[in-house]
């Protein structure tokens, strides 16, 4: 019940979550709480139901909340690209046909709602030029071998130290000198959890793309975290 | 057969979500089970994602959610908050397997 070809080709698409990174939104269906699907309470609330939009709202506001976060860089920008796109969604939820999954089209409302919004607001960025696309990567001999090879094995101190401030700082700091373009897929990816297919999706890039740019910036921020660490 | 740490390092992407095809994934972990070097650099690279998930995951405030309703209560008719429906598996933050540091 519920439980729609297009849910289930989802599932086929996209598998289970990673085992390290649990996906707190995907696959929709089934549900096992007896909660209604998505996609039952988009067809309720597209006869008016404004208690069922509520609950989708209830449903996705975290995630989408992380999106804006994430491309906006403030939570007021943020708290505002929420707002409007979620009215945005109740406005054209008639028009919406299913065709693809209710969440990646609120993703998508959302992200043009965050690059609008960001669209207006660019002013020259204060002294950044366009970030050269200098991103540290490792480096290796001509053979092909690690080289310099990685001394130290930082992981296991990284785990004792997890709650120092100075590595906050650090890892802080060294996300905010990523290229924006990186810095947000790593965010979306790595720290909130969203699909790469999602954050293709929001991002209008493919997803081979959101890959690649999710390893370079992994490999940089390692590489300053070993620098951290004296590695 | 992977005879080179740089084919290792570029297949990580893929190898830390458990997305490599099985004859690669094992291609890769013959060569870390023989390279000191690229054990080394995997454990690294998932102490990165690791480390940053627990140091910038951010979650929606709570007084947000109450904005954004009572927004949403002025422009949908019939919008009513469900008040935290108890154990909505979405409240779950992506990083609780994190938590403990
Ligand atoms: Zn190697």
């Amino acid at each position: 019940m519920g439980w729609s070809r297009l849910d289930r080709r989802r599932v086929l698409l996209y598998g289970p979550p990673p085992l390290d990174q649990p996906h707190p939104m995907m696959p929709e269906a089934p549900r096992t709480d007896g909660e209604p699907t998505d996609r039952e309470l988009v067809e309720l609330s597209q006869k008016g139901d404004g208690a069922a939009f509520a609950r989708l709202v209830e449903r996705h506001q975290r995630q989408l909340y992380r999106l804006a976060l994430r491309m906006t860089g403030s939570e007021a920008d943020a708290n505002e690209v929420l707002q409007e796109a979620f009215l945005n969604a109740w406005q054209k939820l008639p028009a919406f046909r299913g065709e693809s999954q209710f969440s990646s089209w609120l993703y998508r409302i959302a992200a043009n709602s965050a690059l609008m919004r960001l669209r207006r607001k660019r002013r020259a960025p204060d002294g950044l030029p366009d970030q050269p696309l200098e991103l540290q990567a490792p480096k290796f001999s001509s053979e092909g071998l690690l080289d310099p090879p990685p001394y130290s094995d930082w992981s296991q101190r990284a785990d004792e130290k997890m709650m120092s401030s100075q590595l906050g700082v650090a890892i802080e700091k060294a996300v905010q000198e990523l290229p924006e373009d990186y810095r947000t897929v790593f965010l979306l990816k790595d720290v909130d959890g969203l699909s790469n297919e999602d954050i293709a999706t929001s991002l209008d890039l493919t997803v081979p793309a959101v890959k690649s740019r999710l390893h370079r910036a992994r490999l940089a921020l390692r590489e300053k975290l070993g620098d951290f660490f004296g590695a | 057969m992977i005879e080179h740490c740089k084919e290792c390092v570029d297949l990580l992407g893929d190898y830390v979500e458990g997305q490599l095809p099985p004859e690669q994934e094992k291609a890769l972990e013959t060569h870390l089970s023989m390279c000191m070097p690229c054990i080394t650099f995997v454990r690294t690279y998932k102490a990165t994602r690791r480390l940053c998930r627990t140091a910038l995951a951010k979650e929606m405030p709570s007084e947000l959610m109450g904005a954004l309703s009572s927004f949403l209560g002025k422009h949908v008719p019939g919008f009513s908050c469900p008040k935290s429906k108890q154990g909505q598996p979405e409240a779950v933050a992506p990083d609780s397997e994190l938590k403990k540091g």
